[in-house]
């Protein structure tokens, strides 16, 4: 699997604050990757850089395995941080210019995005009519003019009602199925969670941790949530595998910690049939995203 | 460039603003030139002694070749309209902070700044066909038949050009650093009505003229006063003429200074 992003030991200071601290990571082609972090993490920096808006102090990074271009930028669609288009032109003549510039598309396929992201009825309104969701949405349909192989999405689903994010959640996945690269920054774990394959956490400009999101969310142990009729004796056959063995009683689990890839489902039913236990459930328990994130950046 | 230039026109054909404004400059600049006509006229046309006398000493600045060298002068004081629609094509990209969008879309930041560039030699180049069509007529209307001495000041036309391109470049240049539309504008036309005069006349005064050098003298001095309004000061008159060649020069390095200094500062600074 080629690499679309190589980010090289970035580093970006704002006066006394350092937004980025020596961040290294590569993004695979065909990922949906996410970019975690805390307010003031350092997400959008990172993405302005690689766009070109923003300098860095040291480091470097590549596209597509070569020094990032105005022309390699052409073919990736963007949408950092808010959505910024001529208040005084209608949305499909904001789209025109960015079709001038990018040169992505032609005239005909703006209709189409307009279409994709429900503004079509509203194209020839002015851009200051917008609401926030309905500026996003535009910016949205300008990162996806021309159906760009990569997309650089900073908090795509701001602004957007419950509908419009889930919309939005939609299409990102089913532009990863169509083998589309994403970058995405995002707070909303939740999001990640569902739609990424990737992810970089920052926290305070810091490379935290990158991975896949499998990877990423889980512990440094296995754990195997299991469930019978009686929970004591499931306890006691399960202590002859494992020493931390906790008992759910409110749940009517019981949970036991075994050392990393160490954990065979199919071997612990067995073992448990043998031992006289019919398991009623059986489950490799995953963390949420949301409880690694917060383990991770200790908040 | 083409590319570049079509770009523009997307961004502009829709500014009410631009249209406003342009619409204002190509009233303004006939305007200014028909008042003093009409004034002249009124002056000369007396039967009395002082009109005839009047006559006798302007002798007729809209005539050939003098009309070119007059609408030019008389025209160059209306800079600052065209002024303050270069000052809001680069502050609006500021304010919309499209100046980032084209670059993440696609723009090299060179190329961003080409094209405010080539807005200002554009809106330089609609400015001086104004004043050329101006003159001509103005030349013809007071001429019974074109003369030899036509196009003999003709050259006017590549000294108005050069002074408004250069002092659009320096409403550029303030819009480009100061970047909120408002104290762009409060900052150029301060400058360039009171201030600067006042310190060219203070330093002509106590200064041995070092007022020259400042950034729109330089370029103001391109254009001297009309022949006849020298008349009472012959010998400064022909001073300022002799002058046109260096001021040429110092404006085309000042212009040049400016340009480079905002694509030097363009490619190191964040694009907030």
């Amino acid at each position: 699997m080629s690499i679309v992003l190589s980010v090289k030991n970035l580093s970006k200071s704002y006066s006394t604050v350092r937004a980025l601290n020596d961040v290294s990571f590569d993004v695979p082609e065909g990922s949906v990757f996410g970019i975690l972090g805390p307010n003031g993490s350092g997400k959008t920096t990172l993405l302005g850089v690689v766009m070109d808006v923003l300098k860095a102090n040291s480091g470097s990074f590549l596209w597509f395995s070569r020094h990032g271009t105005s022309e390699q930028r052409k073919k990736i669609g963007s949408l950092l941080e808010t959505p910024n288009f001529y208040s005084y032109m209608s949305g499909s003549d904001n789209l025109r210019v960015t079709q001038a510039i990018s040169g992505r598309g032609a005239k005909i396929d703006i209709d189409a995005v307009l279409k994709k992201v429900n503004l079509y009825d509203r194209r020839w309104a002015p851009f200051k009519s917008f609401s926030l969701g309905m500026k996003q949405r535009l910016a949205i349909a300008a990162a996806l003019l021309g159906n760009p192989k990569v997309m650089v999405l900073d908090e795509p689903t701001n602004g957007l009602d419950p509908v419009g994010i889930a919309e939005i959640r939609q299409l990102i996945v089913e532009l990863r199925e169509q083998g589309h690269t994403i970058i995405m920054a995002s707070h909303l774990l939740d999001e990640v969670e569902k739609v990424c394959t990737h992810a970089a956490i920052l926290k305070n400009g810091h490379l935290i941790t990158t991975g896949e999101v499998e990877d990423i969310m889980m512990d440094d142990d296995d754990v195997v949530e299991v469930s019978a009729a009686d929970l004591n004796a499931l306890a006691a056959v399960l202590s002859k595998l494992g020493k931390e063995i906790v008992t759910d009683e409110k749940n009517h689990t019981v949970q036991i910690t075994l050392p990393r890839g160490s954990a065979r489902l199919d071997e612990i039913n067995r073992f448990c049939f043998d031992n006289g236990i019919v398991l009623s459930q059986l489950v490799l328990k995953k963390k949420r995203l949301e409880a690694r994130f917060f383990e991770l950046t200790n908040n | 460039m083409k590319a570049l230039i079509y770009t523009e026109w997307l961004k502009m054909r829709k500014y009410n603003a631009f249209w406003w404004i342009m619409g204002i400059t190509t009233l303004s600049y006939p305007g200014i030139n028909f008042i003093f006509h009409f004034v002249y006229q009124q002056i000369v046309q007396q039967q009395s002694q002082t009109g005839q006398m009047a006559k006798i000493l302007l002798g007729n600045p809209f005539s050939f070749p003098e009309a070119w060298h007059t609408v030019a002068y008389f025209s160059s004081w209306f800079v600052f309209i065209p002024a303050v629609v270069v000052i809001m094509l680069i502050t609006n990209e500021y304010g919309f902070k499209t100046h980032r969008q084209n670059i993440i879309d696609g723009w090299s930041r060179n190329q961003f700044l080409s094209s405010k560039l080539i807005d200002v030699m554009l809106i330089t180049l609609i400015i001086t066909l104004l004043y050329s069509v101006i003159s001509f007529v103005t030349g013809n209307l007071n001429q019974e038949r074109l003369i030899k001495s036509t196009w003999e000041q003709v050259h006017y036309v590549g000294l108005f050009a050069l002074q408004t391109f250069s002092q659009l470049s320096l409403a550029f240049f303030i819009g480009f650093l100061v970047r909120k539309a408002f104290i762009a504008l409060g900052i150029f036309i301060f400058y360039f009505f009171p201030f600067e005069p006042i310190i060219v006349a203070l330093l002509k005064e106590y200064g041995n003229d070092s007022g020259r050098f400042l950034p729109l003298e330089i370029s103001d001095r391109l254009i001297p006063r009309p022949a006849f309004l020298a008349k009472l000061d012959e010998a400064g008159y022909k001073e300022s003429l002799n002058a046109i060649p260096q001021h040429v020069l110092y404006t085309l390095l000042l212009t040049g200074v400016v340009w480079g200094v905002c694509f030097w500062v363009n490619k190191r600074r964040d694009l907030k």
